[in-house]
């Protein structure tokens, strides 16, 4: 259990990065939604004990982070957002090195280890190059390897898919699964996709506080009925989105296929605009819903 | 927006970032606290008249301030330009700005040229400043009528040596770092350069200047100088060309200097236009580095959609079970030699450090600059400074760039992530950096064995290899200061979490220590934490004088670690600490709960820094000590400086010496000869600090009014005229006396190594009469006394010994049995009672002074001789005996009988230097003849034989006087003595060759400005030295050429026998009276006593026009030699054929002439500024034209003197 008490970090300026945030993780996959700035990183920062917070508590398993960071780091697998590896390793000798700093153990040994866990992240071809030579999106690999490798009871894990081609995020959706099957997984994203795909749970951060603490599908389920898809012509885009709450619109074929949000009653008011159908809502039109309503309450 | 702009934009950014950044500021201060020093003239050119009123050489000159930003920017502004140049782009990298800058459309070329430019303009600025500070604390705040320094301001003094010596290194100590910064990206490589280069410019291009080296390999030497510094010195400063030469003086370069100039400059520039190019290039490679990476990479990228694998996680069966600290230290230090062993600056590192320690060492010259027998605990220690400098350099630069590598490689967050201890960190980081300095020292230690075992099988060294002193002294001493300096490096780190802060504040703490143990106040032991100087080693026990405070100097640096760990690991970031919080726990309350948990940490060494501290001010040099002094000085000065002893007749001494306890017991009596015709009513004697002393006045107890340790004797009838008294004494002691304050040698002991005593000071036996100079510092200093011309007319005091009649002395001197004790006279006594060995020494001939020395001995006895020696210093001993045995026959011969039955030398271990030939008892230091690699060619240890045993005649049969040119016939007569010597012994050819090493001393350590008449050379002078001894022994040989051999002799053996014993004690007017009624011509004798002796000459020579014809059967050489120098002399022109010294015959015992030689003389006269022209006929084809083949005149740079066909 991740607990997490009135959590403040400000940092010089001052920028008030976190503004007492709560909350409490279980067992299971979390996710953790928000746009740039939201404060998302430096509440995996602290939570990995790699920042000390301005006040508040973290405490998982009956243990204080804050106060002793070194009790997390036995129990931690931890990907961070922005990182990069010793440049003359190879990618299975980097792995290794990480492993034995980890204390990691494997009946087999730690380098069949690293060699099979470099499989499981499909980097076994590349796994005796240089790091220097690997892409960005093997070495977000090589990262997520470490971060997976052990027996970790916490796993963080900072933006794990940015450089992944979808291949790949589909593999690493599998691997993050498994392990969260009895372990906590805390996953901070801004792709909504990971979230939907992974996390029974999510909350969503913005401007250091959290803004909606729900799961998928009672996010989903909450907008059931108010959200409509149509296409849209350029010229009257403008009219649209000063009439309605626009959740996306994306060009498909030329044409702006917009989704708006209508409430029922609107709805039943006949305030559907002509050529919008009914369409089921995601989790995406959600969490874009409630950061307007934020920016809206911001400003 | 154009290039320009774009450039311009890259430019000040670099240079407002570069501004704000600590090391340039530190830079700065370091930069003006030696301008302040500059100013107080700790720096002048060596040259000028260091007397008050005297003419002295200007800091403000365009000379010196050449001389100073030379070197300046060599030692302190290369580095820190290399670090601020060739960083630059590192450090964009590692910011992953470089992309984001070129999606703009700056092109890497002004990309790059903008942050060398930046870089670049950052030193100017500072550079500017310190000219700018420099010139204010010159002109304003030192300037005055006191400050003789400072000369008249001119702008273009201080700008155009920047011009000339400073902008070529600028540029190129900015671009080629830039270069390899940018091109390789690694760190250590771009520190390498600028160490590279300093070690090389100031350990070899600077200094190296063998007599024997061309002309032409001279010059290369010059140009290739980076500093600048070598021509300056070759063309200007190596020969003294006068004070007003270097005050007001053009400095003007010739074309090739110009040319080498901006040939550095330009090397900087194409530096980094290669640099420029190649970050181009790479730009366009996206980044690879090689072409056979990107080969790989081709081939393996078909493999990039390999297969995923359906295994989970879960098959994987993982556990995780924390490291312990030692296995985790174990496999962070393990990576960490992984990552030095493919680093390039190891294999950089490694042979630089130890081509400049095992150098130093190789190339070390001893007394009389002799090469130096290196024995393996000599070499070890003589790398001492070296290794602890070079090797702290090394640690900073590898701990501070290992620290960093996690976060420069943003692997920092994962890292810490793990559950690694802290102090595994830092210990497994600190493991593998000292691989490097352990390598260093293990490779030093091959390098060491190659060397002696090298000259042992091929150069004739009989000195073989032993590693356990470089166990004990490389082991004890370095490696306590590099564990001490990498837990500082590392505790700061982790407290600045910034490198450049780190390198500033590392750079500046060595800089400071080596400045302060060199050149000004050297640190106490307390907090000389790099070892300096600490270790005098000695083959006959090392050790044994400062091996205590060593010791807990040793202690006080390893007791630091613990606390600096403790704060290394407490600071160390993994957690990025929050602002907020720290300001909380800055709060004096938790600060104070901090310290006190440090505290336990910090016991040891406080409790270690006390014991040094305090030890030391009690000890021998500390306050107590100079208080004595001072009072001794305060109470006497006025009423007894004048006061004219009476003789003593007789010493009568016993000392019971326990070395291993460094004490002694003394007992003994002196009498005391009134043989003047006044009588005394008090006697005063000077004790050393000896308490209790027990007196005795004719056998009675006496109590002596003490006046602070000058106890004055007041006998109950005045002593008169004819009449003697006795004083006894007895008293126990220890010397040297407690701790001392600060690493250093001492001149004489009582150790468990060897025992040195002498009657010079109150050491072990009172002395009588005051002692002038006891008390006096730069406190109550004064200048040395003027002495009138006929200063020598009537009684002259002598210039050392006590003064009065010659007296007789019976020493009785116990030991332990294992040691030999020697006094002067002869043995006439020796037993063994219960462990102690008892033997008495008795003058058979009056003796003016007495010593004591003691050691475990070997003896080698020779006619009249004995030379007692360590054991294992048994190299020279045969040559040395050889020349013991020739002084005492020659001397006798050609000076004076020799009176006493035995003459010896006794060894001493090295913790003095020097050589002191007491009357029978001559004592050398280990390093002197004994160590000095002593080879047929050169002769060192028959030299340094000769001119010590010269002193029996030359010192102590006659005793010079007190005053200007006294000292000269102590010094330069044995020079001369030793000079005869050589040609009595080993032929012309060996003569020469002293000859001219003495000259070559003369020439290069002489001052112009300060140089006198030999009559007026007292010692107080610059150069003073030199003139004593060189030009001393020089002179006599001169002039032994203008009265004949046997002339000479006879006036000095006229000479030695009237003032043999006589009130009156002689000097150099003194010995002309004698010399001239020996002269077969007094004319050319007052002629030439009087520019030599009582005049400051010395001829140079140099010809032109030289030319060789063939008229009929022989070879016609004609030419121009001019004297452009001073003296008029008689000198040889010779053309010669062929090398003259036939080296395949010669085994160094004699003289032999090469059977194709050949020569033909003239002879010329030349007065100052005179010139000749000369003909030469010879039936050879000459191939050389040279100026006095036969070494028979003093000159100046006598190897210019030669024209070769």
């Amino acid at each position: 259990m991740l607990e997490i008490r009135d959590l403040v970090k400000v940092y010089p300026g001052p920028v008030a990065a976190l503004q007492g945030v709560s909350i409490e993780v279980s067992s299971g996959m979390f996710g953790l939604l928000g746009p740039n700035g939201a404060g998302k990183t430096t509440l995996m920062r602290i939570v990995a004990g790699l920042l000390e917070p301005t006040s508040g508590k973290v405490i998982f398993n009956g243990e204080d982070i804050v106060n002793d960071p070194r009790l997390i780091r036995r129990q931690l697998g931890y990907l961070p957002q922005d990182f990069g590896f010793y440049p003359h390793l190879s990618g299975e000798a980097m792995l290794r090195f990480l492993l034995v700093l980890k204390g990691v153990e494997a009946p087999q040994g730690l380098k069949r280890l690293a060699t099979e866990l470099l499989d499981r992240v499909n980097l076994s071809y590349a796994a005796k190059r240089k790091v220097k030579g690997y892409s960005g999106g093997m070495k977000q690999r090589l990262g997520i390897a470490q971060a997976l490798a052990g027996d970790p009871r916490l796993i963080v894990v900072d933006e794990p898919t940015a450089g992944l081609d979808p291949e790949e995020r589909i593999r690493f959706y599998r691997l993050l699964a498994e392990l969260a099957e009895d372990r906590t997984v805390l996953l901070s994203t801004h792709i909504v996709e990971d979230i939907s795909v992974l996390c029974p749970r999510v909350a969503i951060m913005y401007d250091g506080r959290f803004v909606a603490d729900t799961t998928p599908t009672e996010a989903r389920k909450r907008l059931a009925g108010t959200i409509y898809q149509g296409a849209v012509e350029q010229q009257d885009l403008d009219e649209i989105e000063r009439l309605y709450r626009i959740t996306q619109a994306i060009l498909i074929e030329g044409r702006n296929q917009v989704r708006i949000h209508i409430s029922q009653g609107a709805a039943a008011k006949g305030g559907v605009p002509e050529g919008f159908e009914p369409v089921s809502p995601t989790l995406e039109d959600a969490y874009l819903l409630l950061a307007q309503a934020n920016g809206e309450a911001s400003s | 927006m154009s290039t320009l702009t774009r450039w311009w934009g890259v430019t000040r950014g670099e240079l407002r970032s570069g501004l704000r950044r600590p090391a340039y500021w530190v830079l700065f201060a370091i930069l003006a606290l030696m301008a302040w020093g500059f100013s107080e003239g700790a720096v002048t050119i060596s040259s000028g008249d260091s007397t008050v009123g005297g003419e002295r050489s200007v800091v403000t000159s365009v000379f010196a301030q050449s001389m100073i930003q030379s070197i300046v920017i060599m030692a302190f502004g290369a580095w820190f330009l290399a670090v601020a140049a060739g960083l630059v782009v590192i450090r964009d990298l590692e910011l992953q700005v470089v992309e984001v800058f070129h999606s703009t459309r700056l092109t890497p070329g002004e990309y790059v040229w903008g942050k060398f430019a930046g870089a670049l303009g950052v030193f100017l600025v500072i550079w500017l400043l310190y000219i700018l500070v420099g010139t204010g604390f010159n002109h304003i705040v030192a300037a005055g009528p006191e400050a003789e320094h400072i000369g008249p301001f001119a702008l273009g003094n201080y700008l155009y040596p920047t011009l000339l010596f400073g902008l070529p290194q600028i540029f190129l100590f900015a671009g080629v770092p830039f270069m390899l910064g940018t091109t390789t990206r690694q760190p250590i490589i771009v520190f390498a350069f600028p160490l590279v280069v300093l070690l090389f410019t100031l350990g070899f291009l600077t200094s190296y200047s063998p007599s024997w080296l061309s002309p032409e390999a001279n010059r290369a030497l010059m140009l290739v100088d980076p500093s600048g510094f070598r021509w300056l010195n070759e063309t200007f400063l190596k020969v003294d060309r006068g004070v007003e030469f270097y005050n007001t003086g053009q400095l003007r370069p010739d074309s090739g200097f110009v040319i080498s100039r901006v040939l550095f400059s330009l090397a900087g520039l194409v530096a980094v236009a290669g640099a420029a190019r190649s970050y181009a290039s790479r730009l366009r490679r996206g980044g690879s580095d090689s072409r056979l990476a990107r080969f790989f990479r081709k081939r393996r990228g078909a493999l990039d959609h390999a297969t995923p694998g359906a295994a989970t996680l879960r098959d994987l069966d993982m556990a995780t079970a924390p490291l312990g600290f030692w296995k985790a230290a174990r496999v962070i230090g393990r990576e960490e030699v992984r990552e030095l062993v493919r680093r390039p600056g190891m294999y950089l590192f490694v042979p630089l450090i130890l081509w400049q320690s095992v150098g130093t060492s190789v190339f070390a010259v001893g007394a009389f600059n002799s090469q130096v027998l290196l024995t393996p605990g000599d070499m070890a220690v003589r790398q001492l400074n070296t290794l602890a400098l070079l090797i702290c350099f090394l640690l900073l630069f590898y701990t501070v760039e290992s620290l960093h590598k996690e976060r420069g490689r943003q692997l920092a967050e994962i890292f810490n992530a793990t559950p690694i201890p802290t102090g595994s960190i830092l210990l497994g980081k600190t493991i593998g950096n000292s691989v490097v300095a352990g390598l260093i020292l293990m490779v030093g230690v091959v390098a060491s064995a190659g060397v002696i075992v090298y000259r042992q099988l091929f150069a004739g060294s009989p000195v073989g290899f032993d590693v356990v002193p470089f166990i004990v002294t490389w082991g004890g001493v370095l490696v306590p200061t590099f564990i001490f300096w990498t837990a500082l490096v590392t505790a700061l780190f982790a407290f600045f979490r910034n490198r450049y802060a780190v390198y500033s504040i590392g750079m500046g703490l060595i800089i400071y220590t080596v400045f302060r143990m060199t050149v000004n106040d050297p640190f106490p032991w307390m907090l000389n934490w790099i070892a300096w100087g600490t270790v005098q080693w000695s083959d006959m026990g090392a050790f044994s004088l400062q091996g205590r405070e060593l010791l807990l100097n040793r202690l006080l640096v390893l007791s630091m670690v613990p606390p600096l760990v403790a704060l290394a690991v407490k600071w160390f970031g993994r957690t990025n600490v929050d602002a907020t919080r720290l300001v909380h726990r800055m709060r004096p309350k938790p600060l104070l709960i901090g310290l006190l948990r440090l505290l336990p940490f910090a016991v040891p060494a406080i409790v270690l820094a006390s014991m040094l501290h305090f030890g030391g001010r009690a000890g021998r040099q500390g306050s107590a000590a100079e208080e004595a002094g001072k009072d001794y000085w305060r109470e006497n000065t006025a009423t007894w400086t004048d006061f004219d002893m009476p003789s003593v007749s007789n010493v009568d001494i016993d000392i019971d010496l326990e070395p291993g306890d460094r004490s002694a017991a003394v007992k003994g009596e002196y009498t005391f000869y009134n043989h003047r015709d006044h009588p005394y009513p008090q006697i005063p004697v000077t004790a050393g600090q000896w308490d209790p002393i027990e007196w005795t006045l004719n056998g009675e107890e006496h109590e002596p009014d003490d006046r602070s340790n000058l106890f004055v004797f007041t006998p109950d009838t005045p002593l008169g005229a004819g009449d003697s008294l006795r004083i006894g004494f007895s008293y126990e002691l220890e010397f040297p006396r407690g701790m001392s304050k600060r690493a250093g040698g001492e001149a004489q002991f009582i150790l468990e190594s060897g025992v040195v005593l002498t009657a010079f000071a109150p050491t072990f036996a009172p002395i009588p009469g005051y002692i002038p100079g006891v008390g006096v510092d730069e406190d109550n200093s004064y200048e040395p006394r003027d002495y009138a011309d006929d200063f020598y007319v009537g009684e002259t005091e002598p210039l050392f010994g006590w003064g009065g009649e010659p007296f007789t002395v019976r020493t009785r001197i116990t030991t332990p049995e294992e040691y030999t004790a020697n006094g002067v006279g002869q043995k006439v006594s020796e037993e063994v009672v219960d462990g102690r060995r008892t033997v008495v020494w008795e003058t058979d001939h009056p003796v003016d002074l007495f010593n004591v020395v003691a050691g475990k001995y070997a003896v080698k006895e020779g006619n009249g001789t004995a030379i007692y020696y360590h054991p294992e210093h048994d190299y020279n001993i045969e040559e040395m005996s050889a020349a013991l045995d020739a002084a005492r026959r020659y001397y006798s011969e050609w000076f004076y009988p020799f009176p006493w039955d035995l003459l010896k030398i006794s060894e001493f271990p090295a913790f003095a230097g020097y050589a002191q030939g007491f009357p029978t008892n001559i004592t050398f230091s280990e390093g002197i003849g004994f160590l000095a690699k002593s080879d047929p060619r050169s002769h060192v240890a028959f030299m340094v034989v000769a001119h010590e045993a010269a002193h029996q005649w030359w010192g102590n049969l006659l005793t010079p006087g007190r005053g200007p040119g006294g000292n000269i016939l102590s010094e330069g007569m044995s020079h001369y003595a030793t000079t005869l010597l050589h040609e009595q012994v080993y032929g012309d050819r060996y003569r020469m060759e002293f000859s001219k090493r003495i000259e070559e001393q003369y020439g290069d350590q002489r001052f112009v400005d300060s140089e006198r008449a030999m009559v007026k050379t007292d010692g107080t002078r610059s150069g003073d030295g030199t003139i004593t001894y060189d030009k001393g022994g020089w002179v006599m040989w001169m002039l032994q050429q203008e009265m004949g051999r046997e002339n000479i002799l006879g006036g000095l053996q006229a000479f030695i026998a009237k003032f043999n014993p006589d009130p009156d004690f002689p000097v150099i007017q003194d010995m002309v009276a004698v010399l001239r009624d020996f002269a077969p011509d007094t004319v050319a004798f007052d002629a030439f006593t009087a520019q030599w002796l009582f005049d400051v000459v010395v001829p140079e020579y140099r010809f032109s026009d030289v030319t060789k014809t063939r008229e009929g059967g022989e070879w016609v050489v004609r030419g121009t030699v001019e004297n452009v120098g001073t003296a008029r002399m008689r000198v040889q022109v010779g053309a010669t054929a062929g090398d003259r010294w036939s080296d395949e015959d010669d085994d160094g015992s004699r003289t032999v002439v090469a059977e194709d030689y050949r020569d033909a003389r003239t002879e010329v006269e030349l007065g100052a500024g005179e010139s000749a022209e000369f003909v030469i006929r010879a039936v050879f084809d000459p191939e050389r034209v040279l100026i006095d083949p036969d070494v028979m005149v003093l000159q100046l740079n006598r190897e210019a003197a030669v024209f070769e066909f």
